[in-house]
């Protein structure tokens, strides 16, 4: 057994550039601070957030969060794919991972898109200020996504560049993604 | 070989950053009073009174602001050499001194300029004061797009490189102080609340990042010039005391 | 397979979110603290569940394990301190 717990030990990694987690830590902090002003501004104004959060579709933001921890999944098993040099089930799931970011992104669209027909603007109301400016520097975030997705893709098509460490890199920033959209979801959609 | 010779103009860049940074921190938070940055919701007679407090500070404080600030040269090239010093194209280097130099402008001396033409003449119209302080807070605050780009330059440039020249995290470092940037660009927009220009995410958590970052890059250099071997290749570790 | 169970529970849990909008019968919000906690803590033990499974925070040397939990932690104190300090 104690074999066992030692060999275990000894396989411990950084999963990509330990460099990339002082990003998602950093990254993590300020939006951290981010959450904590919208908190605080919402006690401060409850009622008109209360009325103004009515006007989101929970279901809506239900959907959202499901699609990106489907993303996470398939980036998960990407990289497991890759590791055990099972190249072509990698590229399937990075492709799959693109596919359910795209889902997202459009989906994300077509919910501001229907909030600004509604009449409720960046500029409405404190409440849809938050909104706003939350899903949109989240979607900034996811965009570059996109970026890291290529990246592990390009890494993954050809046998001269296959970097673990660049595919690992890259779903890390994936994932963080995935668990800021968590925070934001709770709350601007559930928290009363 | 002559190394502490030669890195004697690196050093004279490098202080001439640290010094600068401070200074700057000094002149706008504690000489003149303009950081952090009053309410852009304040009335004319608010605003009129706002100048009065600050008179001197104002006057003297930007005039001292204006007689270093050809200083930002030295500290942009140095900048610059750190990119030069990377293996890749030397257009980031160029491009990062083009961006800086012009960012002088609305990063210091536009906001001086407008604070301290307010303060020379308190019994100015009110209405032409109140227009001065929002030129000088919108063009110091809102025109943070300049720092935008040139934050992303420095980042493809360090995660291109192969020469080692900063750690790979201080390339996602300028990520996050580019994207802090972003969230300055709602401050046109509001007068008031978070988002405005002394607003707490516009203006204090951005401020944070971009403190940390500062004072993250000032220690990479120091490090780097430590390193400098003056070759052209990837740059050996820092040398242990 | 264990990829895959970890997404089948944190998908669960999300749904049960679900039942949150309900809860409130209808078009009306009130305040509700006890959601509001659910609601912040139920997504700090899905971003854990994300830190340590997907993003393989469990494999990582233990430091890493630590600034990910201090930082779990952080947000949770952050978040639920001031809603409870602003609702007093």
């Amino acid at each position: 057994m104690k074999e066992a717990r030692e060999t275990a030990a000894a396989a411990r990694f950084v999963p990509g550039q330990p460099d990339m987690w002082a990003f998602v830590l950093f990254e993590a902090l300020v939006f951290t601070a981010y959450f904590t002003v919208y908190v605080v501004c919402r006690t401060r104004n409850l009622e008109l957030f209360l009325q103004s959060q009515a006007h989101l579709d929970l279901r809506v933001g239900v959907f959202h969060t499901l699609v990106l921890l489907a993303s996470s999944w398939s980036v998960a098993r990407c990289v497991q794919a890759a590791r055990e040099r099972s190249y072509e089930a990698a590229l399937r799931h990075a492709y799959l991972t693109v596919l359910f970011g795209s889902v997202f992104l459009v989906s994300k669209v077509l919910e501001w898109a229907a909030k600004l027909r509604q009449g409720f603007g960046f500029t409405t109301d404190e409440f849809f200020s938050f909104y706003y400016f939350l899903t949109a520097i989240h979607f900034l975030h996811l965009l570059i996504g996109f970026v890291a997705l290529g990246i592990a893709i390009h890494q993954l098509r050809s046998p001269l560049r296959r970097s673990q460490e660049t595919v690992e890199t890259c779903a890390t920033y994936w994932h963080t993604i995935d668990f800021l959209w968590v925070l934001i979801f709770a709350l601007l959609y559930v928290m009363r | 070989m002559n190394d502490a010779k030669s890195k004697r103009e690196l050093w004279i860049g490098w202080w001439t950053l640290v010094v600068f940074y401070n200074l700057y921190g000094l002149l706008f938070f504690v000489v003149t009073r303009t950081q952090p940055p009053p309410s852009p919701s304040a009335e004319p007679a608010a605003i009129v009174q706002w100048f009065a407090d600050r008179h001197d500070g104002l006057i003297y404080g930007y005039a001292v602001v204006f007689i270093v600030g050809g200083a930002t040269a030295i500290m942009n090239a140095t900048l610059a050499w750190t990119m030069r010093r990377m293996s890749v194209s030397r257009a980031f280097a160029y491009s990062y001194l083009v961006i800086y130099a012009l960012a002088t402008l609305p990063g210091m001396l536009l906001m001086g300029i407008a604070c301290t033409v307010g303060a020379m003449r308190p019994d100015r119209d009110p209405a032409l004061i109140a227009w001065l302080y929002d030129f000088a807070f919108l063009s110091f605050e809102g025109t943070m797009g300049v720092f935008l780009i040139g934050s992303l330059v420095w980042m493809a440039a360090v995660l291109l490189d192969k020469n080692g020249v900063f750690p790979r995290w201080f390339g996602y470092l300028n990520l996050c102080n580019a994207l802090t940037e972003v969230v300055v660009a709602p401050a046109w927009i509001f007068q008031g609340g978070v988002f405005a220009w002394d607003g707490a995410i516009a203006w204090w958590v951005n401020m944070g990042v971009f403190v940390t970052y500062t004072a993250v890059f000032l220690t990479l250099i120091r490090n780097l010039i430590l390193r400098e071997d003056f070759g052209t290749g990837p740059l050996p570790e820092l040398p242990t005391r | 397979m264990r990829l895959f169970a970890v997404w089948l529970a944190l998908s669960a849990i999300t749904l049960t979110q679900l039942g949150v909008g309900s809860a409130d019968g209808g078009d009306v919000l009130v305040p509700n603290a006890a959601i509001t906690v659910g609601a912040i803590g139920i997504a700090l033990v899905k971003v854990r569940i994300i830190l340590r499974e997907f993003m393989e925070v469990r494999h990582a040397p233990v430091l890493l394990g630590r600034l990910t939990d201090l930082w779990v932690v952080l947000a949770g104190v952050s978040l639920l301190g001031c809603y409870f300090a602003g609702m007093a």
